[in-house]
């Protein structure tokens, strides 16, 4: 009974999103993208997904290791190869229900080894409609699209 | 003393950049175990490459909620990231027949991540990768500097596979594994430098992004994906990559990459609405990653193990050989100037072993109060004072001068010499060259048609550094100068530190030639062959004697003869049952019997039987035929080695037995006489690759190979191969 309810509580709560990052024409190695979860204060809550699986890089990003690297946190299961430039990547988060239009933003920040780095290449709050909107970028990435599944 | 440029920059290449080669040769053979491991891991599906595409997706689509994308990596095994039935995003192994999971993405290991980091960053990250793709730059500067140093070796371009011989295990086997890994350090150098330079995108990259053709962005005619006559034709071997459109927008579409190309595909019709050709940057990107990692190739990923093991090698080896040089040029601080001595000693040397010997001949020139200045053949100048002249000169490959020596002809032409000066060439060299001190020749006919000199001694020829040849030169030209010489043998001969004791088990009679066998027991276990050398330090001596081991019954048997003054054979003639004797026994393994020949032909005269009458005992050689010529002088010279030799012959080990006999009434034969009698035989064992091994007198050696030079050259048209002779003349 409790499991069923504990499996039902999930499903209720969380929806998986389909998510294509597309990048632009940079040259050198491929970028490092991080997608986090930010509250209503602007703080990070957790991380949605880590592009990029060379830890030797990741105090490079440096708002999100504040966050990451005090807490270390188990990123294995969402994380994936660079991506090149001109490359395009579909990735799927997990964001719960409840984050929806209640203040909560999604960040995705940029960086590309020896070149720049981007704190909030692309950061939205999450509302019904920001979700199914094809988002701009202002640093590595051209574009973020979403689709909940 | 001079040394090649070629030589100088290999080895400042190679001392410069040793610490960091040594670490990544060493993390080099670590991280070649990572491709092996994954390659065996059990998810590769037979056939999987003629399965159609098509196929793949309706697999693909039949069993998952939703595909994101399939690939090859570069093992081939094919991983899908899709979306399961339960809404769970999975990235795994597949089998492309049925789509079903065979297996969990390969995690790199964390151990490897480390060593990959070593390896390539050294954990400096981008200052590390510009360091290691220098100092991979720099190996590969020395494999080119290797090249050139092997070409001049062998004498010429076509001559760098020929064969070369073994004269000291460190450069030998520097040289011919050398040879065989040059390509893969170039191969594994190349691409290292490649990836560290694509790393700092300091290489053309021109990213063009796709150019769609808007036309084709329709959703007509509506033809299900499996049906798409593209992805019919397509087989899993030409794909790469598949990406699935992203939603059912007609703006997303497939992104199919083939090997050399990417499509971008209409997602309701098939149509291939933008194509994108792979770059020259990025298709060389590609293979150097596989070429320097090994991915996907287990045999490659051996050759890159094996390769590293041999820079491993190259590094103790050369070390080893530098080291050696060091030690063998000895320096030499002259007290006089060149225009106040009176004698001149030149040097021609390769690798400074012959510093020792213009080193020894100094100290006795000086200990007789005479002003000596000493030089190499390179600083050939006027001497305003001098009236005597020695070169010292070794032979570099065929013929060639030694590199401090390479100016001296174009010098002797043209510096103006005061006085007339006497001179006397030495030369330096192994019989084992076809060349033999063809450059101290060369030395000696160069100063016989200049007029300022006269020739005092005629060319004196010295063979694998003979002190004993040496000193005979040394006496006989001190008294032709009517001096006294004293002279010293030049190494530090290492005190008999380890010096072992053996028992007297018998000695036999001295015979008409003065000749006895000496049988000796080892006191404590060492392990010795046949052919090794007993090292016996007399009394009041600092050089020590050798003498070839003949092993029987686990015992030493020399062959001693007794010299009128000789202090050792005549302390050996001396001993009786159960005297002990300090010695020591010095490997010898090129004069070891060989092993997985056919035949072998012993020839020795006197005592140079000795290590012969343990090879035809051995239990072990049963396999390989033996054949033994013997020269001595009477049938009595016989007697004290006939019990031995009847033993081996009745107990089939020895299939051929020829003597000859140079002072006997009946005959007068020399062993090389019976030679050419059975040229037959001798032309059968060099023809089917077999080994003559030869143990005597020098005179003795030069009759020989002569006779069995002329007998390959009649019999076999071709010239005596020397590796297939094995010698031990004194």
């Amino acid at each position: 009974m409790l499991f069923m309810l504990l499996g039902f509580k999930n499903k209720a709560e969380t929806t998986t999103y389909k998510c294509m990052i597309q990048m632009t024409n940079y040259s050198g190695e491929g970028a490092y993208v991080i997608i986090s979860l930010l509250n209503p204060e602007g703080k990070y809550e957790k991380t949605l997904y880590v592009q990029g699986d060379d830890d030797e890089w990741y105090s490079e990003i440096t708002a999100w290791w504040k966050f990451q690297g005090k807490r270390r946190t188990d990123i294995d299961a969402i994380t994936g190869a660079t991506i090149s430039g001109g490359g395009r990547m579909i990735s799927v988060i997990e964001i719960e229900n409840s984050k929806i239009d209640t203040g909560y933003k999604i960040r995705f920040e940029t960086a590309v080894e020896n070149q720049e780095y981007y704190k909030d290449d692309v950061e939205f709050e999450l509302t019904s409609e920001t979700i199914k909107n094809k988002i701009e970028g202002t640093g590595f990435i051209r574009y973020v699209r979403m689709m909940a599944q | 003393m001079t040394i090649s440029i070629w030589r100088y920059s290999h080895l400042t290449l190679a001392i410069s950049s040793s610490i960091f080669i040594l670490l990544a040769a060493l993390t080099g053979i670590v991280l070649a175990f990572e491709p092996i491991s994954n390659q065996l891991k059990p998810y590769a599906v037979k056939h999987a490459d003629a399965l159609s595409l098509s196929k793949t997706v309706e697999n693909l689509q039949a069993e998952y909620d939703e595909v994101i994308h399939v690939e090859k990596d570069k093992n081939n095994f094919v991983i899908a990231s899709v979306i399961t039935k339960d809404g769970k995003n999975e990235t795994f192994y597949i089998n492309p027949f049925t789509a079903k999971k065979i297996g969990d993405i390969i995690e790199k290991a964390p151990f490897f991540k480390f060593v990959t980091n070593l390896h390539r960053s050294l954990f400096l990250k981008s200052t590390g990768r510009v360091l290691v793709g220098f100092i991979s730059f720099l190996l590969f500067l020395m494999a080119v500097t290797g090249v050139f140093l092997i070409i001049k070796r062998q004498g010429g371009v076509k001559r760098f596979f020929s064969k070369m011989i073994k004269e000291n295990f460190n450069q030998y086997y520097h040289i011919i594994i050398g040879r065989y890994v040059l390509i893969p350090i170039v191969i594994v150098t190349l691409s290292g430098v490649y990836l560290s330079l694509e790393k700092f995108s300091l290489l053309p990259s021109e990213k063009k992004p796709h150019d769609i053709n808007e036309e084709l962005l329709v959703g007509t005619p509506k033809i299900k994906v499996q049906d798409f006559s593209l992805f019919k034709t397509l087989t899993l071997n030409d794909i790469q990559r598949v990406e699935f459109p992203f939603s059912d927008a007609i703006e997303d579409y497939f992104v199919l990459k083939l090997n050399d190309k990417e499509w971008l595909v209409n997602q309701y019709n098939g149509a291939i609405i933008s194509e994108k050709k792979q770059n020259l940057v990025a298709l060389v990107s590609s293979w150097s990653m596989l070429l320097h990692t090994g991915q996907g190739s287990i045999m490659w990923s051996v050759i890159l193990l094996l390769t590293c093991i041999a820079i491993l090698f190259f590094m103790f080896s050369g070390f080893a050989m530098t080291l050696n040089r060091r030690k063998n040029s000895i320096k030499i601080k002259n007290k006089f100037s060149k225009d106040a001595a009176e004698y001149i000693i030149l040097v021609g040397s390769e690798t400074g072993s012959t510093y020792g010997f213009a080193k020894a001949l100094y100290k006795a020139l000086i200990a007789e109060g005479k002003s000596v200045f000493v030089s190499e053949l390179n600083a050939y100048s006027s001497y305003k004072k001098a009236e005597h002249l020695v070169v010292f000169t070794s032979t570099y490959g065929d013929g060639e001068p030694p590199t401090n020596a390479k100016n001296f002809e174009k010098l002797v032409g043209h510096v103006y010499q005061n006085k007339i000066l006497k001179y006397s060439v030495v030369g330096f060299g192994s019989l084992a060259y076809k060349g033999f001190c063809k450059y101290a020749i060369v030395v000696d006919s160069l100063l016989q048609l200049h007029q300022k000199f006269i020739p005092n001694l005629s060319l004196h020829k010295i063979n694998n550094q003979s002190f004993d040849a040496f000193k005979d030169w040394a006496s006989s030209w001190s008294k032709n100068k009517g001096l006294n010489l004293k002279i010293e043998k030049p190494v530090n001969t290492p005190q008999p530190k380890n010096s072992k004791l053996f028992k007297v088990v018998s000695r036999s009679m001295v015979n008409s030639d003065n000749s006895f066998l000496l049988e000796l027991e080892l006191a404590q276990k060492l392990k010795f062959n046949s052919g090794d050398l007993f090292k016996v330090y007399p009394k009041n001596e600092q050089r020590e004697r050798l003498y070839s081991i003949g092993k029987i019954n686990e015992n030493i048997v020399l062959s001693i003869k007794k010299h009128e003054f000789g202090v050792c054979s005549g302390y050996f003639s001396k001993l009786k049952k159960n005297d002990m004797v300090l010695a020591d026994i010095k490997q010898n393994k090129d004069f070891n019997f060989p092993v997985n020949v056919k035949e072998v032909v012993m020839i020795s005269n006197g005592t140079g039987i000795a290590p012969f009458l343990g090879m035809i005992n051995n239990q072990d050689s049963n396999s390989v035929k033996s054949h033994l010529f013997w020269g001595g002088r009477t049938k009595d010279s016989y007697q004290i080695y006939s019990e031995l030799i009847d033993k081996a012959f009745y107990s089939k080990k020895l299939s051929g037995l020829y003597i000859s006999f140079s002072k006997e009434e009946s005959q007068k034969r020399y062993v090389q006489n019976s030679i050419v009698e059975k040229s037959d035989l001798i032309s059968r064992v060099l023809k089917s690759d077999g080994v003559i091994m030869i143990c005597g007198s020098i005179a003795m050696q030069n009759d020989v190979l002569e006779t069995l030079e002329s007998i390959s050259e009649s019999k076999l048209n071709r010239p005596l191969n020397l590796n297939q002779i094995k010698t031990d003349c004194y």
